[in-house]
C-alpha cells in the first residue's frame, strides 16, 4: 500500500476512463488510485469493474465538488499522506504525479498545483479561457497577494493536513480558483511546478459558453468570499 | 368590511388551521415548520373579526390605504419566508450530500469486504486494507459523532 492517492473523479467518462487509469498505473506505480463514480449515466462504473479498477460509486449524482471530496473522505479513512486530484478525461499526464510528489516531500509544501504556464508548453487551452484565467490569477493575486499561474488547474497534490480539510469543507462545483483561496488564506503554503497537459481525449467540459457566465460570476464571489471567512 | 366576508375569511383562516393541525397529526408536517403558518392564521382570524385595527395599524405605519400596507407586510412576509426556505434547503444539500459520501464509501467497503472473502475475487488490490480499515473506520465513526 502506498501513501499517495490518486483520485479520479469520472461522470460519463466511458470513453476514456480505462485509459486514464492504466496511464496511471504504468506511470505512476508508487500510487494507489481511487475513481470516484458520481452516478455516471454511461458504461463508466461497468468498466471499472470489468477491469478490477479501484471504484467508489456515488448512489446519486452529486456534482463534481462532492465525487472529488469523496476522493479526499477516501484519502483521510485510508490513512494517505498525500493525494492529488487527477481528471477522468485524459487531460493530465501521469508521469508527472511522481515529480509533483517528490516536489511536495522535498519542499513539504501544503498544495502543489501543476501548472500549464510556467514553460507554456503543451495544451495551452482556448485564447478566451486563458483570458479568464489571467482573470482569476489577477484576483487571487489581489485578495491574497499570492500569485498562481494556474489557478484553474484540476491537477494539484495535497498534504495530509489538507486532506482532512477537504473531506470535511469543499465547494460544490468549479473549486479550484476558491480553494486555493482559502489555503493561502488558511496559512498553508502553495506552490506550482510546470507540467504539460493534453487536450481532451473525450467527454465535454464542464464549463460550456452559456455557463462561463455563471462561472465568472460564481467563482469571483467564491474567492472574495474565502478570502473574507478564513 | 362587510359581516358576511368577515364570516368567510374567520372560517376559511380556521379550517387552514385545521388542516395544517392534521397535517402535522399525521406527521406529513414538522410542528417546527408548521408554526409560522399557524401564526399566519390566527394573524388573519383577528385581524377579520377586529375590522378598526388593520386601519389602525396603517395610520400607525403611515399607510393611507390598509389594502397597500396589507400588501407590503404580506410582501415582506412571503420573503422572509422563502428565504427561509433557502437557508433549510441549503442546510438539507449539504446533509445529503454527506449521506451520498457515507453510501458510497460503506458499498465500496462491503464490497472490499466480499472480495477479500473470497479467493482471488475482484478488487484484491484492497485486501489486506478491508481489513486494517475495519477497525480504524469504526473509530473514525465515533469521531465524526463526538465533533458533531
Amino acid at each position: 500500500m502506498s501513501n499517495k492517492l490518486v483520485i479520479i473523479p469520472a461522470f460519463n467518462e466511458a470513453g476514456c476512463i480505462v485509459n486514464t487509469v492504466n496511464d496511471i498505473i504504468e506511470n505512476a506505480p508508487d500510487f494507489d488510485y481511487v475513481i470516484i463514480n458520481d452516478c455516471s449515466r454511461d458504461d463508466t462504473y461497468k468498466l471499472c469493474l470489468e477491469n478490477g479498477f479501484n471504484v467508489v460509486s456515488l448512489p446519486i449524482n452529486s456534482g463534481i465538488g462532492a465525487a472529488v471530496q469523496t476522493g479526499y473522505l477516501y484519502a483521510k479513512r485510508y490513512g494517505y499522506e498525500y493525494a492529488i486530484q487527477v481528471d477522468g478525461d485524459g487531460q493530465h499526464d501521469a508521469a508527472f504525479l511522481g515529480t509533483m510528489a517528490r516536489y511536495m516531500e522535498e519542499h513539504n509544501t501544503g498544495m502543489l498545483i501543476g501548472s500549464r504556464y510556467i514553460e507554456k508548453q503543451g495544451f495551452q487551452s482556448s485564447g478566451l479561457r486563458r483570458f479568464g484565467i489571467k482573470y482569476f490569477t489577477l484576483l487571487i493575486k489581489i485578495l491574497t497577494g499570492k500569485k498562481i499561474t494556474d489557478p484553474t488547474s484540476g491537477m494539484r497534490m495535497v498534504g495530509r493536513d489538507i486532506i482532512e480539510y477537504f473531506a470535511e469543507e469543499y465547494p460544490k462545483d468549479y473549486p479550484e480558483p476558491e480553494t486555493a483561496v482559502t489555503i493561502v488564506k488558511r496559512g498553508w503554503s502553495v506552490e506550482e511546478i510546470p507540467v504539460v497537459m493534453k487536450e481532451r481525449q473525450a467527454g465535454t467540459s464542464s464549463i460550456s459558453p452559456k455557463r462561463s457566465i455563471y462561472y465568472m460570476i460564481k467563482v469571483s464571489l467564491a474567492c472574495i468570499i474565502a478570502a473574507m471567512s478564513s | 368590511m362587510t359581516l358576511k366576508i368577515q364570516i368567510i375569511i374567520i372560517v376559511l383562516a380556521g379550517l387552514g388551521i385545521l388542516y395544517i393541525g392534521n397535517l402535522v397529526r399525521v406527521r406529513r408536517l414538522e410542528l417546527k415548520y408548521a408554526l409560522i403558518w399557524f401564526l399566519v392564521g390566527v394573524l388573519v382570524i383577528i385581524f377579520a373579526a377586529n375590522k378598526n385595527w388593520l386601519q389602525g395599524l396603517s395610520n400607525l405605519l403611515g399607510i393611507e390605504l390598509p389594502i397597500n400596507m396589507l400588501f407590503f407586510v404580506g410582501f415582506l412576509f412571503v420573503l422572509m419566508i422563502i428565504f427561509t426556505q433557502t437557508i433549510v434547503i441549503s442546510n438539507l444539500t449539504r446533509k445529503s450530500k454527506r449521506l451520498t459520501q457515507e453510501v458510497a464509501m460503506l458499498n465500496k467497503r462491503i464490497d472490499d469486504m466480499i472480495a477479500a472473502g473470497t479467493p482471488d475475487g475482484a478488487g484484491s488490490m484492497l485486501k489486506e486494507k478491508a481489513e486494517e480499515h475495519e477497525t480504524e473506520s469504526v473509530k473514525n465513526i465515533e469521531d465524526d459523532r463526538k465533533e458533531a
